[in-house]
């Protein structure tokens, strides 16, 4: 069952025609990833769902209900959450207060104190660190701190933005091991790379992206051999 | 000193003796005393727990007695010798407050240790906190005439029948706690609009110049003699009007707050510091102008205008006789208007507040002082709890990263509206405040540089943080009261022993001696310290992290 979906979504930054009618949807449970190159408006996408950005045309339905209109915080109550580019973690809050920051909208105690143990099931690293604050903490911490403030919202869309960028090769497995047992766990991700091969390695479906478009749409195997994808995102040379 | 059994003081004991030790060398007479009392106090409350620490107690209270017993002695006897200030004391009577402190510092610290019940491991932290809490309350006796503190509660003379004051020595001190007070309050609400939420607000003083004189319309006969207000209303008749008029200006505030930051809080930083600029500068221009406030109906006033001829002025009323008639008059009507600030010339007396059958009087510094420390405490202690709230979160994400905080689920224009009514809240509520304590506002009180002065101690002290922004208002405010005053002073006295350019031509020894005036360079001093700040410690000297609590 479709979860999220999004209809001829049109975003403009000013004049700039960003997004130019993106068609996805995704469903309960599943991994979809949304791959391209730089400016295709991956970042765009993630933020107009999230009501950060308004678009002009087009609808946003999550679970059938329209939420391209409300305002970004309340998306949040409805269970959208995410892990934003860059990480944008509170640099002089601890681990803790990042953490409850993103169970911001919530206010069930036992619900968010079971959801922080979940968390740091997940990410051990950030239990270790939980009075430390954020912005002394290294990249690949920030990202888990960052996933795990997003997870914290208990949403019923993950979404997530370059969760590998910047990071050693070491911890991008890391994450993305996780990101499968999140997986396993049941939750819905959608998840936006500029690393195709990992992204189509752990997801269902993925869309690629090209300046605003959504060009190519399909299971994750397929893209993965579909020679436009080899040639323009995995550095192979398609024949 | 980590472990403090191997040690021969603790180090709480060790700040006791020494610092009060200093305060008695720079202050001696009576002051003694309070000295030894407060240190008999802090050594008390930190005393460890077990048998033979109420002895132990006692032994390092009477030390720090004796000790401050000593440097008060150096002091009477060497620094300021007493007997010759006040004419009539002679030598073994201003000694004998030395005994005195030695006796009661060491019951206080065996009395305090054997019933104090502070939990052991918060006793260090505790035991500072109410020591410093006690070394405010008392701080008004300590000064250079504490006779007059006494004598404000009727028993000076009781205490000291011997030693009077010269007339000179008034309680400089205690008014320069409250004025620093007043400050300290208005930097903490700043804090809440800088600091948490990272709003740069320049006019910051209009929310302290409609507190002031919401309290000066209310509390004073001002709007009685404009028959606005009955004399004998309830609140004015029975004194009661301050504890209420203290709220109506935090809200009046706030209200202005609301009004000021609905249309600007959605611009960008620097639009917004702009916006707050021009307000603060309008509400003294207000203040001066709305001496004679008349109000027509407006559609005919404007048709009045079309038919007036070109150049004569509106307020000449008479000659356009035809309109008024037909003009609805809606306020003010009377021949002079309403007159609701009283302009220049400002509103006063504002009457003191009244508790108990006690009025609070100008020039009697003491009770004013407790209650502003009264009113800052209870200010610093809601603010450290809606730091810690809900919305205090908000707050501190939105100025960490505006995007992320959204992300999250945080209102952006909602957040900043309340931290903008919060902060604009406390200056209302520290302007009322301060209309009663002076008894005199005018438009002048309420410079631009009142806004510059509270902005600079948030910085300087550490922006986001109570604790920080309190030890910047006392830095700058005894920079402005006593440091400046005293580098003037130095100046104008090196100018006469070491500059003769004065002695043949007064007017450029006048012009130099302006010049060098330190006083008037404040704002100047200011800006070099934000400057510097920015530049060497741009998180301020307590930084907010420090002092955040550990989860």
């Amino acid at each position: 069952m479709s979860i999220l979906e999004l209809n001829n979504v049109h975003t403009f930054y000013g004049n700039i025609h960003a997004l130019k009618g993106i068609t996805i949807n995704v469903n309960e449970g599943e991994i979809v990833t949304l791959i391209g190159s730089n400016g295709a408006g991956k970042t765009t996408t993630l933020r107009t769902i999230q009501g950060l950005l308004k678009p002009r045309e087009g609808s946003i339905k999550l679970k059938g209900e329209e939420i391209s209109k409300i305002p970004a915080h309340e998306v949040v109550k409805r269970g959208v959450s995410q892990s934003p580019e860059g990480r944008l973690t509170f640099p002089r809050m601890t681990v803790k207060e990042n953490l409850e920051m993103g169970a911001f909208q919530r206010s069930d105690k036992e619900g968010i104190a079971a959801d922080m143990e979940k968390v740091f099931g997940l990410f051990p690293r950030l239990k270790e660190r939980i009075s430390q604050r954020a912005g002394t903490m290294s990249g690949g911490e920030q990202q888990m701190l960052a996933m795990g403030r997003a997870l914290m919202a208990n949403p019923k869309v993950l979404l997530l933005d370059e969760p590998s960028m910047g990071l050693a090769p070491i911890l991008v497995d890391l994450i993305f091991d996780i990101i499968r047992e999140l997986h396993r766990q049941k939750t819905t991700i959608l998840l936006v790379e500029q690393n195709a091969r990992l992204a189509l390695g752990v997801a269902d479906r993925g869309y690629v992206l090209e300046t605003g478009e959504i060009v190519l749409k399909g299971d994750a195997k397929d893209l993965l051999t579909s020679p436009e994808v080899k040639a323009a995102y995995l550095g192979e040379r398609g024949h | 000193m980590i472990n403090a059994k191997k040690t021969l003081l603790h180090n709480t004991e060790a700040i006791a003796i020494v610092g009060m030790g200093v305060v008695a060398l720079v202050t001696g007479g009576y002051n003694t005393i309070i000295c030894a009392v407060l240190a008999g106090f802090l050594i008390g409350l930190t005393a460890e727990r077990k048998t033979g620490s109420i002895a132990r107690a006692a032994v390092v209270g009477l030390i720090a007695s004796v000790i401050t017993a000593i440097c008060g002695y150096i002091y009477n006897t060497y620094v300021i010798k007493l007997p010759e200030v006040d004419n009539q004391a002679p030598d073994q009577i201003v000694n004998y407050p030395l005994f005195v402190a030695v006796v009661v510092g060491t019951l206080v610290a065996a009395l305090v240790a054997a019933i104090q019940n502070i939990p052991v491991e918060k006793r260090r932290k505790q035991g500072i906190m109410i020591f410093m809490l006690a070394c405010a309350l008392l701080f008004p006796f300590f000064d250079q005439c504490p006779t007059l503190a006494w004598n404000q509660f009727g028993i000076g003379s009781a205490i000291d029948p011997t030693v009077g004051c010269t007339t000179q020595k008034t309680l400089i001190w205690v008014n320069a706690a409250i004025v620093t007070i007043i400050f300290a309050i208005q930097a903490m609400g700043l804090n809440i609009v800088a600091g948490y939420a990272g709003l740069l607000d320049l006019g910051y003083v209009a929310f302290f110049a409609i507190g002031a004189y919401t309290i000066g319309l209310l509390n004073s006969n001002h709007l009685v003699d404009q028959g606005v207000m009955s004399a004998d209303n309830i609140f004015l008749k029975y004194k009661i009007m301050f504890w209420i008029a203290i709220w109506v200006c935090a809200a009046m505030a706030a209200f202005f707050g609301l009004m000021l930051g609905a249309p600007t809080l959605p611009l960008r930083g620097d639009y917004l510091a702009i916006v707050t600029l021009g307000f603060g500068e309008i509400i003294p221009v207000a203040a001066k102008n709305l001496e004679v406030v008349r109000i027509f109906e407006p559609i005919s006033l404007f048709l009045r205008q079309l038919a007036a001829p070109v150049g004569q002025s509106l307020d000449r009323i008479d000659a356009y006789g035809f309109f008024i008639k037909n003009t609805l008059c809606i306020f003010g009507c009377g021949p002079a208007g309403l007159n609701v600030t009283n302009g220049t010339k400002g509103i006063s007396p504002i009457f003191a507040p009244s508790i108990a059958g006690y009025t609070f009087k100008v020039g009697e510094y003491v009770p004013w002082y407790l209650l502003a420390l009264l009113i800052m405490a209870v200010s610093a202690f809601f603010i450290w709890r809606i730091r810690d709230s809900r919305i205090g979160r908000a707050w501190v994400s939105m100025r960490e990263d505006e995007l992320a905080a959204n992300a999250m689920g945080v209102d952006l224009v909602r957040t900043k509206l309340l931290a903008f009514i919060i902060g604009a809240m406390f200056s209302g509520f520290a302007g009322g405040f301060y209309g009663s304590y002076v008894s005199f506002i005018e438009p002048g009180s309420f410079a631009f540089d009142i806004s510059v002065i509270v902005l600079a101690m948030v910085i300087l002290g550490g922006s986001g943080n109570i604790v920080g922004v309190l030890v910047g208002a006392f830095l700058i405010k005894i920079v402005d009261l006593v440091v400046l005053e005293k580098i003037k002073q130095l100046l104008n006295g090196l100018i006469q022993h070491f500059l003769i350019v004065g002695a043949d031509n007064p007017g450029l020894g006048a012009f130099i001696q302006r010049f060098l005036d330190a006083t008037s360079f404040k704002v100047l001093i200011l800006g070099l310290i934000l400057v510097v700040m920015m530049k060497v410690r741009p998180e301020g000297l307590i930084p907010a992290a420090t002092a955040k609590r550990q989860a």
